[in-house]
């Protein structure tokens, strides 16, 4: 183990001076600006109504040659007593070919397909909302991850394998985020994914991940052993989209024969672009589902299980930005079912180099 | 003045260029160039289509000293997408795509990407978002803009309208068949 701990630091070394045989870009140096936001009005049961204005993000990376890249993402959330700037992502990439890149950073943990296709790009999402399972804010999968990431595409074209291995810092002391600061404990957590995308299936992915890590549970408490497996499926051409994924998260704690409980976390989304008179129509619907260990530590504040049943309509009315009018049906442990709806604008504002696309 | 009257107002039913050649000769021959002109004007500004069939079918071209000379379509697919950004020899790809509205753009999207422009725009979008490539593909707004920087840009690769091939421009055949051959892909 102390060998795993020597090689982010190892990595820091070997990707900047890497870019040594790599050449800059025949015009300089090459920018790519991009930004999403979105504002909401919410009618809900027993919550605050009103308008809401949600995230907005900017991106914004930087081809300094042509195999060294530096992306950054962030994010300014709005709260009840202002506005919350967060670093989302960060990250200096070294690209040695298809089949391996390498890199460094803050990164969307690569565990869960919705993390990483949409994460904070609220318009590229079919709904207004994320998955329960995948919430910002949730105990539930860590949603980013800091450490190294070695990444690449194997076969490109026909087979079409993804893969991305991670070191890093696991989650922080509170476990709902990242260890920025550094690792609350001598164990770096290691993540897997490996994703099938062939190109002849234009939008089909299928994948498997995995995520271990030791996270603390209290100041009395041994840590736990976490282990998280996830699985999912997803179809995103055009007009017919179906996205389901499950993940199970596990946690033991940290001493001798003691057994993991287990958390169950799923849901299927299903939407269908409408067409002729239509066009720019997509009704869609989703099932959550969360099946909560009752004796998990780490999951105490969850307070039990989680459901919900969404049903929406997205109209794309631009190019770049979308209204969306979504029915929610949810109840969270032992809780009364509440209904909610919201009425969303989402819009993204990017160009492909050169200035138009 | 009122016979001046009189004239002005009988030129109003008389048709404009025969008032024009009315006027003098001069005046009646710089009608008939600006006729003339935008008949022309009106023949280069539309679609490429509608003047020769054959120029819908599209040639993919790369830099000169790229070390390939074939493609598959599931490659030249995979190549577009981005999922391929290396060629063989490890040289970057760099991927300059024409701006909307010329005619081997829309061959382009329908027969590689599959796609219509909003769902072009959204897939480049999505990708980096997803970080997966650092920039979306180079635009280019001519047919001498892309012959200009696929010959310049090593491991450049483009397309181009199959008739506007030019000199220094290496084309791929694509599954063994070169533009215009028989079984063409991409027409």
């Amino acid at each position: 183990m102390r060998f795993l701990r020597l090689i982010p630091g190892l990595v820091l070394v070997l990707v900047p001076t890497s870019h040594v045989v790599a050449q800059a870009p025949i015009d300089g140096p090459r920018f790519q600006p991009m930004g999403f936001g979105d504002v909401s009005y919410i009618f809900a049961d027993g919550q605050a109504e009103g308008f809401l204005v949600g995230q907005l993000v900017g991106q914004l990376t930087a081809a300094l040659t042509d195999r060294l890249t530096i992306f950054t993402e962030v994010s300014g959330t709005a709260r009840s007593d202002g506005y919350a700037l967060d670093i989302e992502r960060l990250f200096l990439r070294y690209d040695f070919a298809d089949v391996f890149k390498l890199s460094a950073g803050r990164y969307h943990s690569p565990i869960s397909y919705w993390n990483t296709a949409y994460h904070h790009g609220l318009w590229l999402q079919t709904t207004t909302s994320r998955p329960g399972m995948i919430r910002f804010g949730s105990r539930l999968i860590p949603v980013h991850f800091v450490g190294i990431l070695a990444e690449g595409t194997i076969a490109p074209g026909a087979l079409g394998l993804n893969y991305a291995l991670g070191l890093g810092n696991g989650r922080g002391a509170n476990i709902a985020r990242a260890g920025d600061a550094g690792d609350v404990n001598d164990n770096r957590a290691v993540t897997f994914a490996i994703n099938w995308r062939p190109s002849s299936l234009q939008g089909f992915q299928a994948g498997v991940g995995a995520y271990i890590d030791h996270v603390p549970s209290g100041d009395t408490e041994p840590e736990l052993r976490e282990r998280i497996l996830s699985a999912h499926i997803a179809w995103t051409p055009g007009t017919p989209e179906f996205i389901a994924e499950y993940a199970r998260v596990s946690h033991a704690p940290d001493i001798a024969g003691a057994d993991f409980e287990h958390t169950h976390a799923l849901y299927a989304q299903a939407s269908w672009g409408l067409r002729g008179a239509a066009a720019g129509f997509r009704p869609y619907a989703r099932i959550e589902n969360i099946n909560a260990s009752p004796v998990d530590a780490a999951f105490t504040p969850l307070g039990g299980d989680y459901d919900a049943v969404v049903a929406g309509l997205r109209w794309d009315f631009a190019l770049l930005a979308a209204l969306k009018a979504e029915l929610r049906r949810e109840r969270a442990g032992d809780g009364e079912r509440s209904n909610s709806f919201v009425v969303q604008a989402s819009f993204a504002i990017a160009a492909l180099s050169g200035g138009a696309m | 003045m009122t016979r001046q009257r009189a004239v002005t107002r009988r030129n109003r039913w008389i048709p404009f260029q025969r008032r024009a050649a009315a006027r003098s000769p001069v005046a009646h021959m710089r009608w008939r160039l600006a006729l003339a002109a935008t008949i022309l004007l009106a023949g280069a500004t539309r679609p490429a289509r509608a003047q020769n069939p054959a120029d819908r079918t599209v040639a993919i071209v790369v830099h000169p000293e790229t070390m390939v000379s074939e493609l598959t379509s599931t490659q030249l697919r995979s190549i577009f997408l981005a999922e391929q950004q290396f060629w063989p020899d490890h040289s970057r790809i760099t991927l300059l795509v024409r701006a909307p509205v010329a005619v081997e753009r829309e061959v382009v999207l329908s027969r590689i990407y599959r796609m219509d422009e909003a769902q072009f725009r959204q897939y480049w979008i999505a990708k980096m978002f997803r970080a997966e490539v650092a920039t979306g593909p180079k635009i280019v707004y001519s047919t001498e803009m892309a012959q200009e920087l696929v010959t310049a840009i090593r491991g450049a690769i483009t397309f181009v309208p199959a008739s506007q091939v030019g000199p220094g421009m290496k084309v791929l055949a694509i599954d063994g068949r070169k533009p215009g051959e028989p079984g063409y892909p991409l027409n």
